[in-house]
């Protein structure tokens, strides 16, 4: 909930960014439909709960330095986006304690705050403005998006005419100007053709600075292990793994492969 | 070691440090105007004909309301004509406040889930876009009131404060039913119940004088019965509003403005997981 220019100070090589510790997460949710005023009224006096408990983390305990980009794997609900989500303040936590050491952006999902029935142009400010950006640099950074993005003239139409590729090409390129001392990066890297996606890469692999932290989650494993220098395994809301990336990410093949799964996992 | 610039921990009702969540709040002001604005384009109020609707609208709303008391009144004058007009208009501030306030949150569930920000932007936002909607309105009150020759005088002035109060009032219903319909979704298909009672039950189709006092009394439940009477004794009679009105505005203003704001701020931590 800081804004980015909040706080602009450096930041000691391998000092803690974010300290997670035993970290447990557990989200209650209603099993029929939505939560109503009707719906409670009938249930009264019954002391029924028409509820469900998922527990999405279970004692998760995780150092992130600075200088560090921590890759995370782990099939589908494995509690990858919960654990973002709690790191970035989205959610609180039901258990444990997570300490954040500087601005935090996140990127969890792609165009949020964007509306498709104003143009690129009004969307780059409005996306930006939600990211936590303020107006000015925005205005100093509108060139570098637009060129980033490659739409040329399509950024002054309205977005709902945009192709997928074109929207996520925009929304990525948005939120690639933004350099927060922590960067959350939740399968955001898979956009556009195959060329934006290097395009893309490459600007995740700038931004790897010795002041910076980034929180990298993806299924694309062979991506994970060119960029990040150090990965967690998560399994069903618990740590499994943690380590080199290379041994961390073999193992987790051999654990998927076990289940005869892999073919469904290696996806970007 | 460096001191943490944020910790989370498990949740508790209970208020967020205030002055950190002020600042953040006020370095997101931007967003705020500018999310308004795309809201208000994307209900095709960017275009002449969409702004010329936002005072067609209200124009035809208070000609209908207006043919209403003309039939069953069976009499009618340029003042009454006046009163309906400059408290109908008032009276959509707080109503579209309200119903552009109850989904506020729910529908804003992909900003929610997916960005740390003050929540109450958005509630905030619909009282923002309600407010936009009522300036054109405003506009056109001064238009007919010259028109239809009512009296001015310096006591007008007083309208300036009691807008003030009717803003504060909008914006604490807007973030307490955004709030309540994050727990109760169905608020949501009664809220048009309670805006429709609150416009009968307000004075705005009739006057508050032609009320008996015995329902007078009753009124002190009506947030806005007050509000509303004072209002059109200043910009339609040019007469000072009673003082025990204006408290009787304020005091409810206040009210639910804190309760709304309480219990908004010491929940939302919670919405993300509710939603």
């Amino acid at each position: 909930m800081i804004s980015l220019s909040d706080f602009k100070h450096e930041h000691s090589p391998h000092s803690v960014a974010v300290s997670v510790k035993d970290l447990g997460l557990t989200y209650t949710t209603s099993i029929d439909k939505k939560p109503t005023l009707k719906a409670r009224l009938k249930t009264l006096g019954r002391g029924k709960k028409h509820t469900r408990i998922v527990r999405a983390l279970n004692d998760v305990s995780i150092d992130v330095h600075y200088g560090t980009v921590l890759g995370i794997i782990g099939s589908n609900g494995a509690g990858k986006s919960s654990l973002m989500r709690v790191i970035s303040g989205i959610v609180p936590p039901t258990q444990g304690r997570v300490e954040v050491y500087g601005s935090v952006s996140t990127l969890l999902a792609l165009g949020v705050g964007f509306n498709p029935s104003m143009t690129g142009r009004d969307n780059v400010y409005l996306g930006g403005l939600a990211a936590g950006m303020s107006r000015e640099e925005i205005d100093a950074n509108f060139d570098a998006i637009a060129d980033f993005s490659e739409l040329g003239e399509a950024i002054d139409a309205p977005m709902r005419t945009y192709s997928s590729g074109m929207y996520a090409r925009l929304a990525f390129s948005v939120a690639a100007v933004v350099e927060p001392d922590i960067l959350i990066i939740d399968e955001a890297l898979s956009t556009g053709d195959a060329k934006f996606k290097e395009k893309s890469l490459n600007r995740i692999k700038e931004l790897r600075t010795a002041d910076r932290a980034l929180i990298l989650v993806s299924h694309a494993l062979a991506t994970i292990e060119d960029i990040c220098n150090e990965v967690v395994w998560l399994n069903k809301g618990t740590l499994m793994m943690r380590g080199n990336p290379t041994e961390v990410i073999a193992a987790y093949r051999e654990f998927v492969n076990a289940r005869k799964s892999a073919s469904s996992d290696e996806d970007v | 070691m460096e001191k943490p610039v944020v910790v989370y921990e498990p949740f508790r009702a209970g208020l967020p440090p205030m002055r950190e969540y002020m600042r953040s709040l006020w370095s997101r002001r931007t967003f705020i105007s500018e999310f308004s604005r795309s809201e208000l384009r994307e209900q095709n109020y960017g275009s002449v004909f969409g702004q010329l609707w936002l005072i067609l609208n209200p124009l035809l709303l208070s000609a209908v309301y207006f043919l209403l008391i003309y039939v069953i009144g069976g009499s009618s004058d340029a003042n009454r004509f006046g009163h309906l007009t400059a408290s109908l208009f008032l009276f959509y501030l707080i109503a579209n406040s309200l119903t552009g306030g109850v989904k506020a949150i729910t529908s804003g569930q992909r900003l929610i889930l997916n960005t740390s920000f003050p929540r109450v932007m958005l509630p905030i936002s619909a009282t923002v876009i309600a407010l936009f909607k009522f300036i054109p309105t405003l506009v056109v009150f001064v238009a007919i009131h010259a028109i239809i020759g009512l009296p001015y005088s310096w006591q007008m002035l007083w309208a300036i404060p009691i807008l003030f109060i009717a803003l504060v009032m909008a914006l604490g219903m807007a973030i307490l039913i955004s709030c309540i319909n994050v727990y109760f979704r169905d608020i949501s298909s009664m809220l048009p119940y309670l805006t429709r009672s609150l416009l009968y039950l307000s004075p705005i189709l009739y006057e508050a004088t032609n009320v008996s006092d015995r329902i007078k009394t009753l009124e002190i439940a009506n947030p806005i019965f007050f509000l509303l009477d004072s209002w059109s004794r200043v910009v339609v009679h040019a007469q000072a509003p009673s003082m025990n009105g204006l408290i009787h505005a304020s005091v409810w203003a206040l009210f639910l403005f804190i309760t709304g704001t309480y219990f908004f701020l010491s929940r939302e931590r919670d919405f993300a997981v509710r939603l």
